[in-house]
């Protein structure tokens, strides 16, 4: 079965983009269990003992912390939602470049997750026989939004490698945690661009022929799902989790 | 440490804090702010996120991957030595918090970091481990007599058996800085105020054992809140003053959360309360400060709670006060430096972080830098010394509202 989410070929499969898919998704749970666990650890209230290391506990605590009021500092979950997770004001407030370059990233990021997600939803709608939109049809219909929100995300990463090279205080601060999160972005974005550029022929191709088209999409997508997925538990990635929890659990912060 | 057991337990960190760890990005923002690392020289172990990158890694090598998967990676005595230093080296001003872009809890993440290594047996540090001792003994710091609470109390101050208000004097105005006890009970008289002390049933609020991270030692901190909470029941009083923002502080955060339950009365610090009574119009003052007065906002009555403006008020509206900011105010204000322990703990770091912000009003060269701390006074006029400016006043604002009402308070003799 031919797989249309940017590759094609008899080579890949749908199938095999979904057992791969899925071991992405089973490191990602493994390792966000294991973060749950290793939270877990914690007490349940201010002062208390060490807990037995289950991601019940890390749940239950969180929920309490949602429920319990600020003494001064604290806003409804929708205020802190849109403003300080979906706008990012914090980071706006304290640095407009910084916050330019996480907001490109961010929505670069996340829509062309929820892009990525549309398409693979209307394939599996076609593979079991709904034929509500035409995954090839819906594929070209998606074109332009990707390459919109992929130069977004490019624009964003490129501001990042800029600060981590030329800022010297960030240049001097930065550790192997910081720049493993950087790389693996940038591999993303690049072998995205290549990926399509090789397949359309276009200036991202770099005149390689086409039909090295296939394992360049394919290994675009391997580097995608580890990097946007299963590397997220063990690795700076985490704080996409934890930074919106983080500032939910303290109603925006102070 | 027995192979297979943890080098540090999560005791006192909440599950929530230990996710913090994991939401700071390293942005950097709490180390350009930080007033300790900034006072130290720039130790890069001061820096708020360096903290909590240590703190992570110690939790990784004890409950991570690794550790479930080959047992606990041992952290070596020195490394948590040294992380004690850096993490006591912090005013707990929660500068970093309110920077934080990921929302992180610093102040209590610190605390509790602390009350962490206090339970491991590697906190508090140096003098800070006095506090335990002398409140247990004393019911406050100063290892004075609990039935001289009251010795400051001129023959002229009026107080009521029993009153709606209840003046929580606090241990630092009661034994050292009496001018603040005297300035708050000859105001209070001279509005009309009927007001109740607790006297030697006064336990310290104990702000600096939990502070420094030893509110659960020996229940002390949770004993000395209920003989407060309960003194003050049986007094009747429903409204509690304030003019120390490290009680204030202590009793409106910390004594509902060490009792589990809310209080029955509530908490006002004098700054609130003159805001109100002036905005009654019941306030008539009766001379003139004509001075240039800047405002220092403690961090325990402002980051950590919220109150900004009525001491703004206050002192806008006293006669002849001519107000000036300073740059780094509200919010965004710099710590006076004394808060954390640091101030008995490590002076010099105390010392340098003072002096900061005393260059910070200098700036703005006014005659008196005021505040609405004993501890901010203490420390701001140790940095005023250091520098040699003296030409400024560093005084309470309560201290200036008695003497726009004209009281006297030449006859308060401060040891």
């Amino acid at each position: 079965m031919e797989y249309y989410s940017g590759l094609s070929g008899e080579a890949i499969s749908f199938g095999m983009m979904m057992i791969i898919s899925f071991i992405a998704l089973g490191i990602f749970a493994h390792g966000m269990i294991i973060n749950m666990n290793k939270w877990g650890f914690g007490a349940t209230g201010y002062g208390g003992r060490q807990s037995k290391g289950s991601f019940i506990v890390f749940l239950k605590t969180f929920i309490s912390y949602l429920r319990k009021e600020g003494v001064h500092h604290g806003q409804p979950i929708l205020t802190t939602l849109v403003l300080d997770i979906l706008l990012q004001r914090r980071i706006l407030r304290r640095n407009p470049l910084r916050w330019f370059m996480h907001i490109t990233i961010f929505v670069g990021w996340m829509t062309l997750f929820v892009l990525s997600f549309t398409m693979f939803f209307f394939e599996i709608l076609h593979l079991v026989g709904f034929e509500i939109l035409d995954p090839a049809s819906l594929r070209e219909m998606l074109a332009y939004p990707n390459t919109v929100f992929s130069y977004i995300l490019l624009v964003g990463v490129v501001i990042a490698v800029f600060r981590r090279l030329f800022i010297t205080d960030v240049r001097e601060s930065t550790i192997a945690y910081d720049s493993i999160l950087l790389l693996g972005l940038v591999i993303v974005v690049v072998t995205g661009f290549v990926s399509e550029g090789i397949r359309t022929g276009g200036f991202w191709g770099f005149g390689i022929e086409n039909p090295a088209a296939p394992p360049a999409a394919f290994f675009h997508v391997i580097v995608s799902l580890f990097f946007c997925i299963a590397y997220i538990p063990y690795s700076k990635y985490i704080h996409v989790i934890a930074t919106p929890l983080t500032i939910l659990a303290n109603k925006g912060g102070e | 440490m027995a192979k297979g057991t943890p080098s540090i337990t999560c005791d006192n960190l909440t599950a929530v804090q230990l996710m913090e760890l994991d939401a700071c990005t390293r942005c950097g923002e709490c180390v350009k702010w930080c007033p300790t690392y900034d006072a130290s020289g720039q130790e890069p172990g001061l820096a708020p996120r360096d903290k909590i990158l240590r703190w992570r890694e110690f939790m990784n090598k004890s409950y991570g991957l690794r550790a479930r998967l080959f047992g606990p990676k041992e952290i070596s005595d020195e490394e948590i030595d040294l992380f004690k230093t850096d993490v006591y080296s912090c005013t707990t001003c929660g500068m970093c918090g309110t920077v934080c872009e990921s929302g992180i809890n610093t102040i209590e993440l610190w605390e509790c970091m602390r009350a962490n290594l206090v339970e491991r047996g590697n906190g508090p540090y140096g003098k800070q481990n006095m506090f335990l001792k002398l409140i247990t003994e004393y019911h406050n710091p100063y290892m004075m007599d609990p039935k001289a609470r009251l010795d400051w109390v001129p023959p002229d101050v009026t107080i009521a058996d029993k009153a709606e208000y209840l003046y929580f004097g606090g241990c630092t105005a009661e034994y050292r800085q009496k001018k603040l006890a005297f300035a708050t009970a000859r105001v209070l008289n001279k509005l009309g105020i009927d007001f109740c002390m607790l006297g030697e049933d006064e336990w310290c609020c104990c702000s600096a054992l939990i502070r420094t991270g030893q509110h659960e030692k020996e229940e002390i901190a949770r004993r000395a809140a209920r003989a407060n909470v309960e003194a003050i029941k049986k007094t009747g009083a429903t409204k509690i003053l304030y003019a120390c923002a490290g009680c204030y502080r202590t009793s409106i955060v910390d004594w509902p959360r060490l009792l589990g339950e809310e209080l029955p009365f509530e908490i006002i610090h004098i700054a609130e309360f003159l805001e109100d009574l002036i905005k009654q119009d019941k306030i008539k003052w009766e001379a003139s400060v004509d001075k240039t007065v800047t405002y220092h906002d403690p961090c325990h009555l402002g980051r950590h709670v919220g109150i900004y403006d009525p001491p703004r008020y206050v002192l806008d509206n006293i006669p002849g006060v001519k107000f000036i900011e300073m740059d780094r105010i509200k919010e965004n204000q710099r710590c006076c430096g004394a808060g954390g322990g640091v101030k008995a703990g490590i002076p010099d770091l105390a010392l340098g972080v003072a002096e900061t912000r005393v260059q910070d009003a200098l700036k703005k060269n006014p005659d008196i830098l005021s505040s609405a701390c004993p501890f901010c006074k203490r420390n701001l006029s140790d940095g005023r010394d250091s520098l040699g400016a003296k030409e400024l006043e560093v005084e309470d604002i309560i201290v200036l509202v008695a003497e726009a009402l004209g009281i006297p308070l030449d006859d308060c003799v401060e040891t």
